[in-house]
């Protein structure tokens, strides 16, 4: 026996195909014999089958083509990690290095409110103001530190004008000068009636052929942000500020009844938010494993909100901004987070729901963000709102030709402020509309993140310390954590962050039709309608390439046949 | 010529039979046989293909076949288990939860005097020593001889401690002697906010009693948490041999608590509340407990139609050392539930109107096999020491206290009593803050096994709440309020209330929409069988009665071959040793072995079945041995083709 055999003839072929293949109705068909009525009747039998069969293969391909999806829910119990927490001073520290222009900055904001609302308005930021320069006067003169009211001020910028030295060498401050073109001006709102009036200042572009007010209703808040944001981006990228510490914010840190360790949290400076403290911001350490829940179990702070007002025009807010959220994620205190009062004991209990997003063919997300096309700024895992930012700062370079200060610069650009380019302002409040409005493509460049974790908080808050108890815990913090204050303010908080319950509600998405089961529906039209397997096909493929071998072997032979005794050869 | 009739007889009925698998005299046979008569598809081509790479092909087509039916099928078993979630929002009267609320400070100061005057002297005198506190400015410090003289009961017990870190000395609190410590340190204090000046750091000693050298110290960076936390063993010692009708006393009354009470726009009084007594937090009481039998529903959402109550917080008798933070804790939970108040209950304000706004969400998870839950904690192996139905927390803290009556033969105050078994204090147990503070080190590392042990609860109700606060009473009705408020409280109280002492409850629905969500399982039996026969007919056009056959074939007729085969073999053996030689039952034997297709009776003169047409042997004098031409005529199917075609007569000319 051969490797493989052909047949002598079509014949035979079709004779062998059609007494062993196995699928149904077509060996009726082919045998059936000269009996021209059931011929016709079993392929209009078959034709009707295999269109029926068709017609549903494609209903069932076009679904799952279509990638539909169930959302399912689940809840989980396992043990978990406590989740990162952010919490702010909401103090932002007054730079060495600007902090003339800063004054100046002051100086302006006076005069505008007292243009603007009257010379009672200012009487306050001038006091503090001369409060200011006058310690530092003193500081200078006598050198000598009062360390029972203002110790970590006062050490703070000591430590500052130590190195200021060495800062100033890198630093130009003649290079920047407050720009006086940017002026408050009250327009009266004729709609809203006469007492109504609306603050604003005018955004030019280079040429100065557009302009347009950037109005608010009260106070000059945005003015002032918009100046403190050109002064700051004169520091550039991570200024040099002294070290802060820790105990300046948390007099005692608790989680799981067991104290925090130092390595437990990691320092930045925010620029409006002040000095920021991430607690398990990794999330890898089993310290922190979330075992059960309630209060004891949680993580529990001791909190300085004192009122420092290093820049009273930028922090009106007095207490701390706290901030819960997922490992390694970037927070944006500027989007999320609540603020804990002073004098008082917030308890938060917080939940867990987790979202999962299939992704691939079935929606737009992604897990890790390597596949998104805009460059991330940040150094941590992918979150929708730090694309944004990138994706926004990108926009701005490439429009404004300077990056926005309160996101991270990518290599080699500068960050804006108005000595340099005069009318990023106009740029980039035209920007921000846009992509406010949708009509900047960044919400279409970033998808999603396919798991995210989402933490439901509520609050509940009583006094603390309580009136009974107050003075022995006051005089206990006063001994041991330094905490400074004599009088008995509200300048103390307390936090507890606790897990109300360890089952998470996880939310996922579920392909409604695997492969799986579509093969299984496949197979059941197949079998209803047609009685045929994959198997079958293969038969019938086998036919054809036998069908197509034996056609090119006879062609080959006629054309040797009728060749060779006929017409001589070219030869 | 005797047997000729019998032998004819038998032979024709070999014929007219069609062959049975048994009936095979080889395994190959037996194959043979099955493959051109079995309905899955593949197996017969594996035989009637021709050439040996067809064959092949069709083996390994076949057999993949076969494989992709078993991973399809065991895919579909092991998603057997899944289960689908359905959500159902449902706008009815709901039930309303119950309500439980206590005062922080659990016990009237004033009235526990007699009990702790003791230890509050030894902390004021530990305050004073440490921070240099002395409250009321008249006082004059105490020297350190008189300290010796009260002979503290309290430091003796549980000596606090200045350490100077790392060096690992201390300085005892009482004698100012310094001590070396022995055994091991628990740093209760974090380095992070250790303000660096190492001589602060407090901390006390807790000693194995029967072994001394067995120390344990704890230390805490803040001296808040070390002093509270020192107080508050005290305080459970203490307040472990009070009976139960004497504390209660000793909390605060329904009348203390609730000043006026409104629910679903109507007036309630103490009598809807129901009195609970929680070992940390002193007299609850809880609105709508349903222990009346009646549970209580709104008709209505919205902040009218709840609970609001007007609370009573006399800030004056706080416990100072015990308690740091003034107001009242709240819970809402199910009527069948326990309020774990201290771990999960929310705090709120004084001075303040809070409002709480409530979601009601339902949940049911699927026990076994869909997930690890258990429906009503009967197959937990833990005793359910509170009387009110399962939940996790309750398994726990029934799990701890268990392993605390085991390990150190006492209960810990904190949580109900198992049978037998008495509250820790030090006059009986001396060793119990040690062996507690060793145990609860284990079960929160989980050493325990009691994480393990407790299971979820398969149904669960969940009301998600929302606060907000608002200033309350405000200034200009502080005055009219307060007075009412003074009047409302009763004569005894002559003075005005104060506004610093009252808080305002809110507890309502937000919307009367209840949540239901429920696991349903995915697959039924119908389902997965259905999908089973659309993968055995996708990939080889097979169904039950072809796993039957293939059991049958491949188990049953192969085993009875190979057994005959033996037997046969045997029965030779036997004969040949018996007879030696003796030929006569020789035959006989190759007769059986020749039985079937081997028969060369079977196959002329009849009409032959379809496999026998099949497998006959080719005609030796075929003229094209290459392409040898089946028996059509078996068939009859020549009057399709009755003129030769053109091509094979082409061939033949070839």
């Amino acid at each position: 026996e051969g490797l493989i055999e052909f047949y002598g003839s079509f014949r035979e072929m079709f004779e062998f195909f059609c007494k062993h293949t196995t699928i149904h109705g077509t060996i009726r068909l082919v045998c059936s014999g000269s009996n021209r009525l059931k011929t016709a009747f079993w392929t209009l039998l078959l034709l009707a089958s295999l269109a029926m069969l068709y017609w549903q293969f494609a209903l069932m391909l076009s679904q799952f083509w279509a990638y539909p999806v169930v959302l399912t829910m689940s809840m989980h119990s396992e043990p978990k990690m406590f989740p990162a927490v952010t919490i702010c001073n909401l103090d932002p520290y007054r730079f060495e290095l600007v902090s003339e222009q800063l004054e100046q900055l002051e100086r302006m904001a006076e005069e505008s409110l007292t243009f603007l609302y009257g010379p009672k308005a200012s009487a306050r930021l001038f006091h503090l103001r001369d409060k200011d320069t006058a310690r530092d006067r003193d500081m200078d003169t006598a050198g000598d530190m009062d360390k029972d009211t203002n110790m970590d001020t006062d050490t703070d910028r000591a430590r500052t004008r130590a190195s200021r030295g060495q800062g100033q060498a890198n630093f130009s401050s003649a290079a920047f000068r407050l720009s006086q073109n940017f002026s408050l001006v009250r327009m009266w709102d004729p709609r809203a009636g006469k007492n109504q009036s609306r603050v604003g200042f005018r955004l030019c572009n280079s040429t100065g052929g557009s302009c347009f007010y950037s109005w608010h209703s009260s106070g000059l808040g945005a003015w002032f942000r918009f100046h403190y944001t050109n002064l700051m981006a004169q520091l550039g990228p991570g200024p040099a500020r002294p070290p802060q510490h820790i105990q300046d914010l948390v007099y005692s840190c608790q989680y799981h009844g067991q104290p925090c360790r130092p390595s437990d949290y990691v320092h930045f400076h925010h620029p409006v938010f002040g000095s920021c403290y991430t607690f398990n911001s990794k999330g890898t350490d089993p310290f922190w494993t979330a075992t059960k829940p309630g209060i004891p179990y949680g993580l529990s702070l001791i909190l300085r909100a004192e009122q420092r007002e290093h820049i009273p025009l930028l922090a009106t807010v007095a207490g701390v901004k706290v901030m819960i959220h997922s490992h390694n994620q970037t927070p944006f205190l500027e989007h999320e987070g609540f603020h804990i009062r002073p004098g008082i004991a917030t308890t938060i209990a917080i939940r867990q729901d987790q979202v999962n997003r299939l992704g691939g063919n079935y929606g737009k997300c992604t897990t890790d963000g390597a596949d998104v096309a805009v460059e991330l700024l940040y150094n941590n895992s992918y979150t929708l709102q730090a694309c944004l930012h990138s994706c926004f700062q990108h926009a701005m370079l490439r429009r404004c030709g300077c990056g926005y200060f309160y996101y991270p610069l990518p290599a080699g650009a500068r960050y804006c402020d108005y000595s340099r380019q005069p009318a990023w302002g106009h740029c980039f409040y035209q920007l921000y509309s846009q992509l406010r409005n949708h009509r900047l493509d960044c919400f279409q460049h970033c998808p999603k993140p396919c798991r995210e974790s989402l933490y439901k908080v509520s609050a509940g808050t009583a006094k603390w310390p309580s009136a009974k108890s107050q003075d022995w815990v006051r005089q206990a913090l006063r001994h041991q954590n330094g905490y400074s204050s004599s009088s008995s303010r509200r300048d103390i908080a307390k936090v507890t962050i606790f897990y109300r319950q360890l089952n998470s509600q996880a939310v996922h998405e579920a392909p409604l039709l695997s492969e799986n089961l579509l093969l299984s529906g496949m197979g059941s039209q197949w079998s209803l309608w047609f009685g045929s397997s994959v198997l079958s096909v293969v038969e019938m493929l086998e036919l054809l390439l036998d069908a197509l071998v034996l056609a090119l072997l006879f062609c080959f032979q006629r054309l040797r046949a009728g060749s060779g005794p006929g017409t001589p050869p070219s030869a | 010529a005797a047997t000729a009739p019998g032998k004819k007889i038998t032979a024709r009925l070999k014929r007219t039979l069609p062959v049975r698998g048994p009936q095979a005299p080889t395994l190959s046979e037996l194959m043979r046989w099955y493959c051109l008569n079995t309905n899955t598809h593949g197996c017969r081509r594996i035989v009637v293909s021709r050439g040996r790479l067809r064959r092949l092909l069709w083996i390994v087509l076949t057999l993949s076949a076969v494989g992709l039916i078993l991973w399809q099928c065991a895919e579909l078993l092991m998603n057997y288990y899944s289960a689908s979630v359905s959500v159902t929002v449902q706008f009815q009267k709901l039930p309303f939860p119950a309500v439980t609320i206590c005062n922080i400070n659990p016990y009237k100061y004033s009235a526990m005097k007699e009990y702790l005057s003791e230890l509050d002297k030894e902390t004021k005198k530990a305050l004073e020593t440490f921070y240099g506190f002395s409250e009321g400015k008249s006082k004059v410090r105490r020297s350190v001889d008189d300290w010796n003289s009260t002979g503290s009961d309290f430091f003796q017990q549980i000596p606090l401690l200045k350490v100077e870190d790392f060096s690992r000395t201390a300085t005892d609190l009482r004698s100012g002697q310094k001590r070396k410590i022995e055994g091991s340190v628990f740093h209760k204090d974090s380095s992070i906010v250790n303000s660096g000046d190492s001589n602060d750091i407090v901390g006390f000693q807790l000693c194995d009693a029967n072994n001394s050298s067995e120390c344990a110290l704890y230390t805490f960076s803040s001296g808040v948490n070390a002093i509270q936390e020192w107080y508050r063993l005290h305080y459970m010692n203490i307040m472990a041999q009070i009976p139960l009708e004497t504390k209660e006393k000793l909390s605060y009354s329904a009348e203390d608590l609730l000043l006026t009470c409104f629910f679903d726009g109507l007036s309630c009084d103490k009598r809807h509340f129901t009195r609970f007594h929680h070992p940390l937090h002193g007299n609850c009481y809880t609105f709508n407990s349903g222990e009346n039998g009646t549970i209580l529903s709104t008709s209505t959402g919205g902040s009218e139609y709840g609970l609001q109550v007007v609370l009573y917080i006399d800030e004056a008798d706080y416990n100072p050392f015990l308690v740091t933070s003034t107001g009242a804790k709240i819970m809402v939970h199910d009527q069948n539930e326990y309020p774990f108040i201290e771990d999960i209950g929310t705090e709120i304000e004084t001075a303040a109107v809070t409002s709480i706004g409530m979601h009601f969400t339902q949940s049911r998870k699927l026990s076994k096999p869909y997930s690890d839950c258990t429906e009503t904690g009967a197959d937990i192996p833990v005793e359910n020491l509170y009387n009110k139905s399962y939940s996790l927390q309750i398994c726990l803290h029934s799990c701890f206290q268990k392993a605390m009556v085991d390990s150190c033969g006492c209960a810990q105050y904190a949580q109900p009593l198992p049978a037998g078994a008495e509250y820790c204090n030090y006059k009986k147990n001396p060793n119990w803050m040690y062996c507690y503070y060793r145990l609860h080190e284990k079960f929160v590392k989980e050493q325990l096994g009691c994480q393990q042990i407790c299971k979820d609860a398969c149904s669960f109700k969940e009301w998600a709440l929302t606060t907000s606060i608002a200033q309350w009473p405000s200034i200009v009705s502080e005055d009219w309020m307060l007075r009412v408020l003074s009047w409302d409280k009763g004569q005894k109280l002559n003075k005005k209330l104060n506004k610093t002492d009252l808080a305002n409850l809110m507890v309502f629905y937000k919307d009367l929409n209840e949540r239901f969500i429920s696991e349903n399982p995915t697959n039924t039996l119908v389902i997965l069988l259905s999908n089973f026969g659309g993968q055995l007919g996708l990939w080889m056009s097979c169904s039950v009665v072809c796993v039957i056959e293939i059991v049958e074939v491949f188990f049953i007729d192969s085993l009875s071959i190979v057994m005959r085969r033996q037997w046969q073999r045997a029965k030779k053996w036997w004969n040949g040793r018996r007879a030696r030689g003796g030929s006569g039952k020789a035959p006989q034997a190759g007769d059986v072995e020749r039985q079937g297709h081997d028969n060369p009776v079977c196959i002329d003169e009849d009409l032959p079945t379809f496999t026998t047409a099949l497998r006959l042997p080719l005609p030796q004098d075929s003229p094209l041995p290459r392409t040898p031409p089946p028996n059509y005529s078996t068939l009859r199917l020549e009057t399709a083709f009755t003129e030769q075609l053109p091509d094979t007569l082409e061939l033949d000319r070839h």
